[in-house]
Parts: structure tokens; sequence; C-alpha cells
């Protein structure tokens, strides 16, 4: 054992190349799905958004338990056997669904391969709260606890989206689940920035999703976190998102660019201050000036408390400016939770493509919760042709 | 009738044959008697454990899991139901 | 491809919450003795289950250890995965005010989130319907509180990212860790992983005839499924330079890891992608399979599991297999904790000089082929260099890290 004792300081101590802390290679979107109460697809979501209309608001055939008095926002006429087939799919659950029909909608749209060097990062907060509670009520209910259905197992488990995904198209590089809430969406793309950067594959779906079911709209109901007029919503959405130069050296499109994703932690209190300083630290990372930035899309409208915080802190950081366009994509879908992140990039890319806009165009996607997690991205937009 | 089924009434015959036609989403022709779970129906083993545990739930019969290699097919799962009921009988 | 960040990343600290003792000095010891800590669950009804036995962290006291955060605003994974991190803080030597004044975080793994919050939800559903279900409750129960809980509770300024990749979740943590810290996103990274106990898991893994009545016997003839178990383990990393300069005690070297999916079954462990993480890890770690002293197994005490891993590790290190061991043979499968736990005594296993035993072997498998050695009983004292740490999860998501001593 004693030959093997110097390996690892030998190994370590090879010269590195050092990086400047600050630089960040941007990420490439090459690909965009989208599922949400504004319909199937990144084009229905993109004109939503711009004309603001209000999306599918009917949640019957969601279940049988009663729903709260409140405002929904539901996917509509979900195509299951169209896009994922026929066959293996009655375990499924929504969640999972939600995720393989934008998975299958981003896979369509990419121009590229997928495969072997392919991976899935996606978030989710408790992955599909329906299937776990109703999986241990059966065990409260049945005759014996343990006469539950076991091929629903799988369903309980946070990563089971992720690992259908993976089967489903054979993607056998990273495969995480990011259980981030409200913060997914910029978490999910830092992992897969670093998953790129280490090569733990080359391209990268990356994703959020949210389904919509009694238990949560109860609990955002009962809460009290979301205002009362505010809709509860879900959907899910994907950016194949590769390394920028891979991309270019492979002539895909590049829808936008992510050029800095940065995450941080207040203590209560501190919360505004805190997403102001990792907007100018991202800022700062991709070489940008607050000035520069044409768009925002906040991720706590709604939220009780968090709106009005997101909103000080970027103003806080841009200068007291306001930019121009505002992405609200809750309108039309709602409150989707861990599904939201992702949702305000495809929205932003939606609306940048219905309204034609042009590349270079800086946008600013933020994230605030209410433990303290707060996030930014600050994206380009790219040839949206 | 096949043989193997004689435990069986006729009703939980048609009841198991019910459960294995929805668990691995055959169309009623394609399951025969002998035809395999695994070779013929894309079975895996998780279906395997759902079909043994929709039987016990429904006939209300307890089946060790050590019987699930001799449940491989219809008849396989007739003869193994119809000893664990009979073994419940006799005790 | 790859581009590795310039700075050695180093293990100064440890934390434990399980049902083998708090903190890992207790851990260590009682693992070391080949102890086993599981036994009759009490925290939820067992009414009706045949089997009964898992790893509960039994009469935990989250005030006893806890001081950022009020426990009953957290559930009980969060609790212990903040009280896993402020013992690691601790056992580092690290003043809690010092390290919150640096760009530190938190990355946790976990299976079911906060599973004892979520079928605390249920009770109430169960009782008076969806709408009495107590608000407070429904803001605890996101998995992402667990990371949040650690920095919360040691008022930490940088990221808290919660990995929800099952049972190899604690793997794919200290991974993310070892690449913020090598390439200087973050200063000090605290990584690990928290699960608690759930009547859902242990009704599921019974159904699926994956769960042992009251021995978990990894590797052994007769061996017949996993405990559920339960707990929090944190490791602290920070960059070797800065170890060295402040005089901390180092366990170990983060060498390097590597991910992968089988992309094939949800429930069945694929041995030649298992293989191909393992040559991965290797390569990231600039080790060959000749400089692995010992394996730290997945180890979960299931039929196929055990199988699988030892065919992947034959296809890997051919007729030399090292020593593997399985220390959920004593504290059961913590599933999302599973691979810190194995971290941990990884670390200690380097820094002490031993291999960790596989407790209630009696008679070593012969069907899993020549030359296994699971380090049967009690810790046996080595020397090891470089060892291996494995963790696959549900969904053929498998994580692998290479810990070095540093000499």
């Amino acid at each position: 054992m004693t030959s093997a004792a110097v390996a690892p300081a030998s190994v370590a101590t090879a010269p590195r190349r050092t990086t400047n802390p600050l630089a960040v290679t941007p990420l490439a979107i090459t690909a965009v799905g989208a599922v949400s109460a504004a319909g199937i697809g990144l084009e229905a979501l993109g004109r939503a958004v711009v004309e603001g209309a209000a999306g599918y608001t009917d949640p019957s055939g969601i279940g049988e338990e009663s729903l709260p008095p409140r405002p929904v926002r539901i996917v509509p006429d979900l195509p299951v056997a169209e896009l994922l087939g026929r066959k293996g799919t009655r375990h499924l659950d929504r969640t999972t669904k939600l995720a393989l029909v934008a998975c299958r909608l981003t896979l369509d749209a990419h121009p590229g391969q997928t495969g072997e060097r392919s991976g899935v990062v996606l978030g989710t907060s408790t992955g599909s709260i329906r299937s776990s509670s109703e999986f241990s009520l059966e065990t409260l209910r049945q005759e014996r606890p343990y006469l539950v259905n076991p091929s629903l197992f799988p369903n309980t488990v946070m990563n089971c989206a992720a690992g259908q995904i993976a089967i489903r198209h054979k993607l056998h590089g990273v495969n995480a689940t990011i259980a981030g809430g409200h913060l997914s969406g910029v978490q999910a793309l830092r992992y897969a920035r670093n998953a790129l950067r280490q090569g733990h594959a080359d391209r990268i779906l990356v994703g959020g999703v949210e389904e919509f079911c009694a238990q949560s709209a109860w609990g955002w109901h009962l809460s009290g976190s979301l205002g009362t007029d505010v809709p509860v919503g879900e959907g899910a959405a994907m950016l194949m998102v590769e390394q920028d130069a891979d991309a270019s050296a492979a002539g895909h499109p590049v829808l936008a660019r992510v050029l800095a994703c940065e995450t941080g932690y207040g203590t209560p209190g501190r919360l505004a201050d805190a997403l102001a300083s990792v907007v100018s630290t991202a800022l700062e990372r991709c070489d940008r000036r607050p000035e520069q930035v044409g768009a925002v899309s906040y991720g706590a409208t709604g939220l009780t408390g968090l709106q009005r915080i997101e909103e000080r802190g970027v103003r806080a950081a841009l200068g007291d400016r306001v930019p121009g366009r505002r992405v609200a994509v809750k309108e039309p879908v709602g409150e989707c939770f861990s599904a939201t992140g992702i949702l305000q990039i495809a929205g932003l890319i939606g609306a940048w493509r219905h309204t034609a806009a042009l590349a270079g165009e800086l946008a600013l996607v933020t994230a605030v919760a209410r433990d303290g997690n707060v996030g930014c991205a600050v994206l380009e937009a790219g040839h949206l042709g | 009738m096949p043989r193997t089924a004689s435990a069986l009434t006729t009703e939980q015959d048609e009841i198991l044959r019910a459960i294995v036609i929805d668990v691995l989403e055959l169309e009623p022709e394609e399951l025969t008697d002998t035809s395999s779970f695994v070779d013929d129906h894309d079975a895996d083993s998780l279906l395997a454990i759902e079909i043994l545990a929709r039987i016990e739930k429904d006939l209300g019969v307890a089946i060790p899991q050590d019987d699930l290699t001799q449940m491989t097919n219809l008849d396989g799962v007739r003869s193994v139901v119809s000893r664990c009921l009979k073994e419940a009988a006799d005790v | 491809m790859s581009e590795r960040g310039p700075r050695r990343v180093v293990v100064t600290g440890l934390g434990a919450v399980s049902s083998a003792g708090m903190g890992a000095d207790e851990f260590t010891a009682s693992i070391r003795a080949g102890r086993r800590t599981t036994s009759p669950v009490r925290s939820f009804d067992t009414t009706g289950f045949p089997h009964v036995h898992a790893g509960e962290v039994h009469d935990f006291e989250p005030r006893r250890w806890l001081r950022g955060i009020d426990p009953g605003q957290w559930g009980r994974s969060s609790q212990f995965a903040a009280s896993a991190a402020r013992l690691a803080v601790e056992d580092a030597g690290l003043a809690a005010d010092d390290l919150a004044r640096t760009r530190a975080g938190s990355v946790m793994g976990t299976t079911s989130g906060e599973s004892a919050v979520i079928e605390e939800l249920v009770g109430a559903w169960a009782a008076d319907g969806l709408k009495a279900l107590p608000p407070d409750l429904v803001g605890s129960a996101p998995a992402g509180r667990i990371a949040a809980a650690v920095n919360s509770e040691l008022g930490l300024p940088g990221e808290a990212l919660t990995l929800a990749t099952a049972c190899s979740a604690s793997n794919y943590a200290l991974g993310y860790a070892f690449d913020m810290v090598a390439c200087g996103d973050a200063d000090y990274m605290l990584a690990g992983g928290a699960d608690s106990l759930n009547r859902w898991a242990h009704a599921g893994f019974y159904r699926l005839g994956a769960l042992a009545e009251e021995i978990c016997r990894p590797f052994d003839t007769d061996r017949s499924g996993i405990l559920t178990a339960e707990g929090g383990v944190a490791l602290l990393l920070e960059p070797y330079e800065r170890a060295v300069a402040r005089g901390a005690r180092i366990y170990a070297e983060v060498l390097g890891y590597s991910v992968n999916c089988d992309a094939e079954h949800m429930v069945h462990p694929d041995p030649t992608s298992i293989a191909a993480c393992i040559r991965a890890a290797h390569r990231s770690a600039g080790v060959e399979p000749e400089q692995i002293d010992y394996i730290c197994a997945h180890g979960t005490g299931t039929r196929t599991n055990d199988a699988t891993e030892v065919a992947a590790v034959r296809e890997v290190f051919g007729e030399r297999i090292p020593p593997i061991s399985s220390i959920k043979s004593m504290i059961g499968h913590t599933m999302g904790a599973a691979s810190g736990f194995g971290a941990l005594i990884c670390c200690r296993a380097l820094h002490d000089g031993f291999l960790p035993p596989t407790a209630g072997v009696r008679r070593t498998d012969p069907d899993l082929g020549p030359g296994v050695d699971p380090v049967p009983g009690q810790a046996r004292l080595a020397q090891p260099s470089i060892v291996e740490n494995h963790g696959f999860a549900f969904g053929g998501n498998n994580a692998i890290t290479i810990l070095g001593r540093v000499t």
C-alpha cells in the first residue's frame, strides 16, 4: 500500500492551468421545449407572455380531491400518447409525464445528436408530492400497510422524472435532480455549467417541472405564501445547453447564451441585499454593465412578502433603473414553483422570438426564496430566427 | 380449463387473467396459458412483483416472494395461487 | 474537455448524526467495532409490517446540537443536516463566525427530502382532509430546506444546494463541492446528505421484497435485503494550502469523482455502466486500479446489488479485487446520506489507519466469485493510501468518489 502513498500528491501538484476566478465560459441554449397552461410548445408560451394572455384555467380531470377556492392554470390535453407512445406510460405520474413531454419537444427542436454523452439536470422541490403522499396514504388505508402497488413506488422518489428521461432517450451522462423550489432554475444552470466544464456530459437537458395537484394547491392556499388572487399553475420547461464553443463548432444555432448564473444566501432581513449582491457579481463576471440590461424576469412575483424584496434587490443592483421589458411569465402559466425558473427563461426566449428581438439584448432572470436562497442568471439573445 | 387451475374457481381464474392483462398492458388475446411474461410480454421484475401484489390484495391471499420465480406465465401464476389458497385453507 | 480547478481540496471536518452515534468519533468507534446499531422502529407505527427493524436515530435532541436555527421551524432531515454540519465545523477547529465571513456554502444530498414532514401532512389529510393541512408543516416540506438549514444554522452566505439524486446523492454533493472549492468559486463547502425514516419507503421496499427481516448482511450467502435507515452527515472541504496554513488536521484529499447514468431501468443496476463510472472516477483522480487499497461499497445487502457491484468491480480490477466492505451492515441504508457516511468513514480510515468492516458476514457468497474480501467482523488495521467510495441509486444514478491520504 505504501507504494501508492505518494501518488495523490504527485497527481494533485501537477501544474494546472490557473484561471481568472471571475471569468466564466458562456453556455449556449440550442433548443427549448415548454408545456404550460399557455399550451404545448415554446411558441404558445412566447405569444402568451407577450400578449399577457391568461392560460388554460379548467382543473377538471386533475383528480377527485376538492380544490381550494382560487384561480388555477392547468396544462390542457397533455399529448402523452402522441409524444411518448402508448405502452409503458400507465404508471408514470403527472410530474414525470410533464417532464417527458417537455424533453421530447426539446429534443425534437435540437439540431444535433443526443444519447451517450448527454445528461439531465432537472429542478424539483419534493418530486411529485401527489405521488409520495398518495403512496403514504395507502400505507394507512390498506388492511396491511405494505399492500401498496410496487410499480408506483418509483414515483415517490424525487429523481424519478430525471431517471425516466435518461432511460427513454439513453442519456448516459450526469443525471442530477436539484431540489431548489424557486431557485431550481438558476441552481440547475449552475450545476450544468460545472458538469459541462468537468466533462460529465457534452450537452445537458436543463429543466424544471411542477405538476398541479390538490395537495400542493391546498398547501399554497393554506400557507398564505402566495397572494390570494395569484393562480396556482403547473408546467415543465427544458433547455438544451452546451458549452458555447461546442455549439459553435457543431454549427448549432444559438437561441440564447447564459453569460452568468450566480447564487447566494441571505439571512432574514438581508434578502434584498443578498440578491443585489449576486446580480452585481453576475454582471461583473460576464463583463456587462447594469445599464445594458434590457429585460427582467422576476421569479417571486405573487409571493407574499418576497415580490417587493426581489424588485428592491434588482433595482439596487441596476442603479435605480428599471429595464424596459418586463417578462411576466406567471400571468399565463401561474405559480409553477420548481418549474418557474426555467419557464422564466423559456418565456423570455419565446417572447424574444415572438417580437423578433435583436441578437445581443441582455436580460436578467432572478429568484428569491423565503429560506434565504437568492440567485440570478444573465442571458443574451442569440439568433432567434 | 388447465389442470393447474383445479383449485381455483372460475371467478378467481378470471381475476388472475385480468390482473396479468392489466399489469402487462396486453390485449386479452395476447395472453395465453404459457406465453412468457418476460420473453413474450416485456415484463420485468417490478411488474412481476406488481402482479403478485395485486393478487394478494384482490384475492386476499398471502404469496411468499420466493414464489415469484415460478410465476413466469399464467399457468405458473395459477399453480402458485392454488397452492397458497390451499395452504391458507388447511391452516 | 475536462477542466479541473487549480486548487487541491482536502477534508478537514467531519460530522455525523446516526444510529451509531453523534459526531465522527462516536460513529467511527462504533463502525470499527463492527457494532450493529439497527433496532425496531419507534418513529412510526409499525403495526401490520412483518419486518420492523431499521437504522433509526433514537432520542435525537436537535436543541442540543443546533445554535443558529429554531428546530421547531425545520423538518427532521434539515435538523439532521444542520446538526451534522455544525459538528463538522467544530471538528475542523473553525470558529463559526470566521467561517460565515468567507465565501462558504453547502451542498447536501437526499432521497426523500423531508419525508417525515410529508407523512405528518398525510396524517392530517387522512384524519380531516386536505383543507386541514397545518400551514407551518407545509412550509417545512420542500427538500431544498435541507441545505438551507445548513446555511441558516451557520450563517453561510454562499450557495445552498440540495441534490435529490436518491441514494448516490451525497457522492454527487461531494463531487460538486470539490469542484467549487477546486476552481475557487467557494472558500469552504460543507458536503453531505440527510434523510429520515418513513413508512412509505418501508412499505415500498418490503413490497419489492428488498427489506431484510432483522439483519442486513451484505456479501453473505444468506443476505436477504436492506434495512431502511436515517441520519445526517457532513464533510468540510477547503483548499489544501489554507488547511496547511491554519494548521488544520487533514483527514484526506478529494482526488476525483465521476457520475453517470445506466439509462436502463429504474430499479436494476447495470454492471457495465457502473464499471464505466469506476474507470472515469480513476481517470478523474489520476489513479490506476492497482493503486486502490479499499472500496467502501454501496453494498445494500440485496442479492442483486451486491452481485452487480462485485461484477462491476471485477470488470475493472480483474483478478485482484481490493478489500470491499459495507457499513450498511451496521447502520442500515441511510439513503441520500449513505455515500456521505461512506465518505466519512473513508476519511477516518485513511487518517486513522484501518479498513472498515462488514458486520454479520458468516459465509461470503461463493456466487460472487473468488477473491472477495468483505473485511468481516471488525475493522482491520491497515494503512490505506487511496480509497474508492461507491454510491448507486434508483434511476441508475451512479456516483463514485476517490479519496487519498495526505502524507
